[in-house]
Formats: structure tokens, C-alpha cells, sequence
């Protein structure tokens, strides 16, 4: 409304100064109230121009990321949720009046954190390769390497004798996500030298620069923190996830301490290592639980082999169901039905005795029984059949047969055969 | 009335520079202190628009009163058992008393510098009533890193509150825990020889482990095969059982039953590679030697006869 009052102002007093004083003025003074009314109006035009450059620059894009507060002399504009701006264009009022912040919310940051890493050289750093091993120092530098302490395993106390006052040092490194979800907070908290934003440079990189330090120490302190409650096994093999997760909590803590406005996304422990220095312990150690483990594996396949071949498939199972009282009696047979192996050939074999003497006594009593009427009439004969018929059978069955003729009158003599057992050689001497 | 655009335009401008000398903003962030004469008259904590003389006669300083860190970069110090220990503690401060702030620290540095030596003294006082084996212990229950934190954020808040800076602290923590070089050498040497330790304890319980699955297959297969024995006995004792029916039927000519059982015995042992010498008195080959005398019965007299 102001700027239009001044237009019409302006307008009144272009058009009077040619009405009242026309005709009292000569051509020289016409001409220069002339010029001075062109200069005027050029002067209007320029005026009006910036008028509109000037409210123009209260035309504000935020981004589909970001979110701005509006500053009205310095105190943030709005109740509640107005108090916010979203993505899309925004007309505030032109500095000094209304100053705008915009904050990135949805952007999710990364931070590396090496500062529990060993000292690399540039040369160490650029190489790539397989970690150099050799080439350091058997100590470590407190001001150059970064490393952790960690606790030692509980029941080590008695064996050391100290006062559970051990510890050990690992390397590690880590990266943190995070990203800004209350954007006033995060203003009003957080120091962030926004005065120095060079000209078309981004908010968001501006931001994440300026607080990578104090997230950095505060990590590094969720860090210390944590891994006093662990032990170096649990970094490096067991509970890397658990790790994690407890920096971030204690991280998260610190960051709401302070009101930062500032959630933690995620937490990862991207790389640990055993100090350098104790490296050939490690891999010994390391070593010799894969030893463990074959051996283990080894004897399980033993095991395994034993029981297979001595009842099959379902060993271990009869095993236990004959070590359980509970187990029934018909469960139990079930399994045996199933047996294979050298406890089968056991029950195999008696199970053929079983058939073979019943049916031989059956036999027997069967022919008993038929030859016992002939042999009640002629028994002398029968019997010697009977006998005969043995001898017979025995005989040629034998693979040899020697028969000799003894000598009585002579002493001293005998007959001697030797009967070689693989080859039929005989030798016989007087 | 040309000039009189040219007075609007004037006055427009004398305004917007009035406007520049005479008042003041102080932003969200901020809060601000002004000096008459270089004396502190007023302090600002409250965001908007304030008026205020030109300078020189009164002057705006304005603080950042958003939090900052600072961290303290400090040597060695010992804990309780005079074991050498180091320290990185930072802190998150903030500017929360402009006048104090004004008169008593001033610039950003000066207050650094100021915090550096609070924070040293309150660290080294700390410290050394903890031993070393609070910070770290092997049974976590005793650890005591959080009391020690909190403890150092309290004593600092003390003594700043007593110093009177204007400075507030928010938190405190201990961003780097390390022990001094000669030192670590003498961790390794315990960390390998704790190493090897294990290893042979790995090694042995391997052994132990591999020993006593391979024992107790073996065990198993002694019960197993046991079993199948008692089991094989049994089934025999079944079949001798059931042999034993047919055998009373044997029982009429005890006799007779032995010598057949005696002639299967006798075909079952030579069954098979037996090599048999026979003199020439065994009856079935004494034919080889001589013709027997056989004497016929009378045919009237039929009883045995032999052939």
C-alpha cells in the first residue's frame, strides 16, 4: 500500500509543475523544466524497478529435502507447524525484515570416523594393497595411532592374579549415518557458521562440514565408552552387531543431551583389527581354533562311521531309545527291525542258527521217525547203514585221504605225513 | 514540487540509515550486549528488533549463544594408582551470560584458552580419585567410565559457575582413552602371551573334545554291538528252545539220538579242506587189504543178516 501511496505522489507532482508555470517561463526555462521532468520520470521508472527487485528477492525456493524457518527481526516467524516451511517457493519479506534458514531434514549423511585407526603413512594409505606387516614400531603412539581399549575376559582374573585392571587395544573403524529431523532445534543448538556461505554453494554441504567436529567427538566418545564393556573378542568375532548398537544409543544420548536436533540413522563398524604388533599371536590363535574345529569335525565323521557301520543309519537312535527307560518295548523293536551293520551280522547270523537247528532238529526227529520202525526190526543194519552212509559222505568230502598200512612188528618205525595247507605236498618217509 | 519527490526520496533514504543506526536486530541465536561508552548497559537475551543510540555512543556486541565444542587436547595424567593414563575430554559449551561473557572472557579464543585450564584442572583432580582399572576392568560391573564422565561434567560446571564466565557447559566426554608408549609395548607382551595362552587352551580343549566324541562313539559301539550279542544269545536260546521240542521226540532211544547228533557232528566238522588218514584196519577201507569171511545163514533162520 505504502509504495502505491508514493506512486501517485510521484504522479501528482510530474503533471502540476507544466500546468502552473507554463506561461511565465521562456523557451529556455521550458526546455529545462523539460529535461528535468524526462530526468524525473527516467528517475521514476528506476525507482519503480528497484521496488520490484526488491520484493522480488523475497521469492525463496526450498528444496524437496530441506525445510526453512523464517527469522522476523530475528525471532522465528509462526506457531506450531507454521513454523516450518516445505519444499517449494516461498515469498518472505526482503531482508532486514525477514531472513530465511534453510535446513536439509530427509538428507542422510555419512561420516567416516578413522580415529581409532593406526598410523598410515601416505605412501600405506595410497598403496592399497595387502596392509604392509612389517615396517612399524612395537609401540604405539598416543598421538599419532588411534586405537581402543577394550576390557579382558572376566575369568582371566584369577588366572593373571591382578585386579581386573587388564586390558587389550584394538584398531577400528567406523561410519556413522545420520541426518537432521528437527530442523529448529538443530538451529537453535547446533553452531553452524552459515554467515560464511559462499555464493550458490549448498546448504546441506555447508551443514554436514560445519558438524562433522562435534559429531565426530561424540562419537568417538560413544565409542570409548562403549568398548570398555567389551571384550577384544567380542569386537573382532562375536558381537559386532551388539557393538553398534550400544555406540549408537549412547551416541543418540549425548546428541539429545544437547538438544541437537540430530538422529542418529545408523551406526557400522566398518573394519577392526588386532594391533599389528600381536598379529602372529592372533593368527596362531586363530589357527589353532581351526585346528579345534577340524579336529572336532574329524572325530564327529569318526563318530559317525563307528556307528554307521556297526548298526546303520539308525545307531544313534537305538543308541538313545536303549539308554531311555522311557522308550517302549515295541519302539525299541521297531529300531531293531532297522538295524544294519556288524550288530545285523550278529543277530543275522544267530537268527540263522536259530533256522538251521530247528530245522535240523526237525529233520532229525523227522527221520527218526521214519526209520525207526526198520530199525526196531533190524537194528544191527540199519545202525551200520546209518554209519556207513556218514563215513561216505565225510570221506569224499575230504580234499585228501591217505590210507596207510601200520607195521606192528617193527619198532621204532612210524609213518610221518606232512600236510602243507595251502599246497597238496606230501612227504612221507619210512 | 519537483523537490518535493526529491525531499520523499531524501527523507526515504535518511530513514533506511536512521533505521541502520538507531536499532538493531538480535536473531534466535543470538544475544547481544550494549555499551554506552564502552560501559555495558544493557543485555539482550530475547530475539527482535531493538532500538538503541548510534555509534560511538552506544555499540551492539553480539554472541553466538549456539553450542560449541572444544576439545582439550592434554598430556598424560595419572589415575589414583598412579598409573599414567590419557585423557581427550571435550565439551559442549555455549555462550549463556553476555555481560559475564563480556567482561570476564570476550572473544571466542580467550574463552578457549580459559576452558583449556578449567578442564585440565578438573581432569587431573578427577581422574586421580579413580584407579585405572575404573576406566577399564575385565568385570564390566566395576567399570566406572560413565560416573567418571559425569563426575568431570559436574566438578567442571562448578568451577565455571564459580569463575563466572558466562559460559555454560551442556556435556562433557572422553573421546580418547590411551595409555602412554612404553606402556603399550607392555600391553602387547600381555596380549600375545594371553594369546597363547589360549591357543593352547584351544589346542588341548580341541583335543579333549575330538577324544571324547571319538570315546563315546566308541562306547556306543561296544553297547550297541553288546546289545546285539545279548540279543543274537537270546535268539539262539530261542532256536535251541524250539530244537528241544523236536528232541523229546528223540527221548524214546536216547542212545540212538546221540549217535545220529554224533554222525552230523562228525559231517559237520569235515565238511569242508580236512585231509583224512585211514589205516588199513578201519573197517570200511579194510577191503582194500582183504576179502571178508562172510558166512551166509541158512536160509530157514531169517534174521539180521549181514552183507
Amino acid at each position: 500500500m505504502d509504495e502505491q501511496n508514493h506512486e501517485s505522489n510521484e504522479n501528482l507532482q510530474a503533471q502540476s509543475p507544466g500546468n502552473k508555470t507554463g506561461e511565465e517561463l521562456d523557451a529556455a526555462g521550458k526546455s529545462l523544466s523539460e529535461a528535468l521532468r524526462i530526468s524525473f520520470a527516467i528517475l521514476k521508472v528506476i525507482m519503480l524497478i528497484l521496488v520490484v527487485i526488491f520484493l522480488a528477492s523475497g521469492f525463496r525456493t526450498v528444496g524437496s529435502d530441506e525445510q526453512a524457518i523464517v527469522l522476523r527481526f530475528g525471532k522465528i516467524r509462526g506457531v506450531g507447524e507454521e513454523r516450518l516451511l516445505g519444499p517449494g517457493l516461498h515469498w518472505v519479506f526482503p531482508y532486514p525484515v525477514d531472513e530465511i534458514v534453510k535446513i536439509p531434514v530427509q538428507k542422510k549423511v555419512n561420516l567416516p570416523i578413522d580415529s581409532f585407526w593406526y598410523y598410515q603413512s601416505a605412501s600405506e594409505l595410497l598403496g592399497g594393497g595387502p596392509k604392509p606387516r612389517t615396517n612399524f614400531s612395537e609401540k604405539l603412539n598416543p598421538v599419532r595411532d588411534g586405537y581402543c581399549i577394550t576390557r579382558s575376559e572376566k575369568q582371566d582374573q584369577a588366572l593373571t592374579g591382578t585386579a581386573g585392571s587388564d586390558y587389550n587395544i584394538i584398531h577400528c573403524k567406523w561410519q556413522l549415518t545420520y541426518k537432521i529431523d528437527d530442523p529448529e532445534r538443530f538451529f537453535r543448538n547446533v553452531y553452524v557458521d552459515l554467515e560464511k556461505i559462499p555464493a550458490g554453494q549448498n546448504y546441506a554441504d555447508i551443514i554436514s562440514k560445519n558438524i562433522s567436529q562435534p559429531l565426530e567427538y561424540m562419537f568417538a566418545d560413544a565409542v570409548v565408552t562403549a568398548m570398555v564393556n567389551f571384550t577384544i573378542d567380542d569386537v573382532l568375532f562375536e558381537q559386532v552387531a551388539t557393538i553398534a548398537q550400544h555406540v549408537k544409543k549412547l551416541l543418540q544420548e549425548k546428541l539429545d543431551t544437547i538438544e541437537s536436533g540430530i538422529q542418529v540413522v545408523s551406526v557400522q563398524l566398518t573394519d577392526k583389527t588386532w594391533p599389528r604388533q600381536v598379529n602372529e599371536a592372533f593368527q596362531d590363535s586363530i589357527k589353532a581354533s581351526q585346528e579345534r574345529q577340524k579336529a572336532v569335525s574329524e572325530a564327529k565323521t569318526y563318530a559317525e562311521r563307528t556307528l554307521n557301520k556297526v548298526a546303520g543309519p539308525i545307531a544313534a537312535q537305538l543308541y538313545a531309545a536303549l539308554q531311555d527307560e522311557t522308550v517302549s518295548e515295541e519302539q525299541k523293536e521297531f529300531l531293531w527291525l532297522q538295524l544294519a551293520g556288524t550288530a545285523q551280522d550278529i543277530i543275522a547270523e544267530a537268527l540263522a542258527y536259530q533256522t538251521k537247528v530247528v530245522a535240523s532238529a526237525q529233520a532229525r526227529a523227522e527221520y527218526l521217525k521214519k526209520i525207526l520202525p526198520e530199525l526196531r526190526k533190524r537194528p544191527e543194519l540199519v545202525m551200520q547203514k546209518i554209519y556207513q552212509d556218514a563215513i561216505v559222505e565225510v570221506l569224499s568230502n575230504a580234499e585228501d585221504k591217505y590210507v596207510v598200512q601200520p607195521i606192528r612188528d617193527s619198532k621204532g618205525r612210524e609213518v610221518r605225513i606232512y600236510i602243507s595247507k595251502d599246497i597238496n605236498t606230501k612227504q612221507s618217509s619210512d | 514540487m519537483k523537490s518535493m519527490a526529491i525531499t520523499i526520496f531524501v527523507v526515504l533514504i535518511i530513514a533506511i540509515l536512521a533505521l541502520y543506526l538507531f536499532s538493531f536486530q538480535v536473531r534466535e541465536i543470538e544475544t547481544s550486549l550494549v555499551t554506552t561508552f564502552g560501559k555495558p548497559t544493557r543485555k539482550i537475551t530475547e530475539p527482535g528488533w531493538y532500538f538503541k543510540l548510534p555509534a560511538p555512543i552506544q555499540r551492539v556486541h553480539t554472541f553466538d549463544s549456539r553450542m560449541r565444542v572444544y576439545e582439550a587436547d592434554l598430556g598424560e595424567t595419572t589415575t589414583k594408582g598412579a598409573a599414567p593414563i590419557i585423557v581427550n575430554t571435550y565439551v559442549v559449551w555455549k555462550i549463556v551470560e553476555p555481560l559475564r561473557f563480556f567482561n570476564a572472557v570476550g572473544t571466542i579464543k580467550e574463552a578457549t584458552s580459559k576452558l583449556y585450564s578449567q578442564i585440565s584442572d578438573t581432569q587431573n583432580k578427577v581422574i586421580g580419585q579413580h584407579a585405572f582399572s575404573e576406566f577399564v576392568n575385565s568385570d564390566p560391573s566395576k567399570i566406572r567410565f560413565r560416573q567418571i564422565e559425569e563426575e568431570m561434567l559436574a566438578e567442571l560446571q562448578k568451577s565455571l559457575e564459580h569463575a563466572n564466565y558466562g559460559i555454560e557447559i551442556k556435556t562433557l566426554g572422553i573421546k580418547q582413552l590411551k595409555i602412554s608408549e612404553d606402556v603399550s609395548k607392555d600391553v602387547f607382551e600381555r596380549m600375545k602371551a594371553e594369546r597363547n595362552r589360549r591357543t593352547e587352551a584351544t589346542k588341548s580343549e580341541g583335543d579333549a573334545q575330538a577324544r571324547k566324541i571319538e570315546s563315546d562313539a566308541n562306547l556306543k559301539k561296544e553297547v550297541l554291538q553288546a546289545t546285539a550279542r545279548a540279543r543274537a544269545t537270546i535268539i539262539k536260546a530261542q532256536g535251541d528252545a524250539e530244537a528241544a521240542q523236536y528232541y523229546e521226540m528223540l527221548e524214546a532211544e536216547p542212545e540212538l539220538a546221540i549217535f545220529l547228533r554224533n554222525i552230523d557232528a562228525l559231517k559237520e566238522v569235515l565238511k569242508e579242506r580236512s585231509t583224512i588218514v585211514l589205516t588199513t584196519d578201519t573197517d570200511i577201507v579194510r577191503l582194500l587189504r582183504e576179502m571178508p569171511h562172510i558166512k551166509l545163514i541158512e536160509p530157514n533162520e531169517p534174521q539180521t543178516q549181514p552183507r
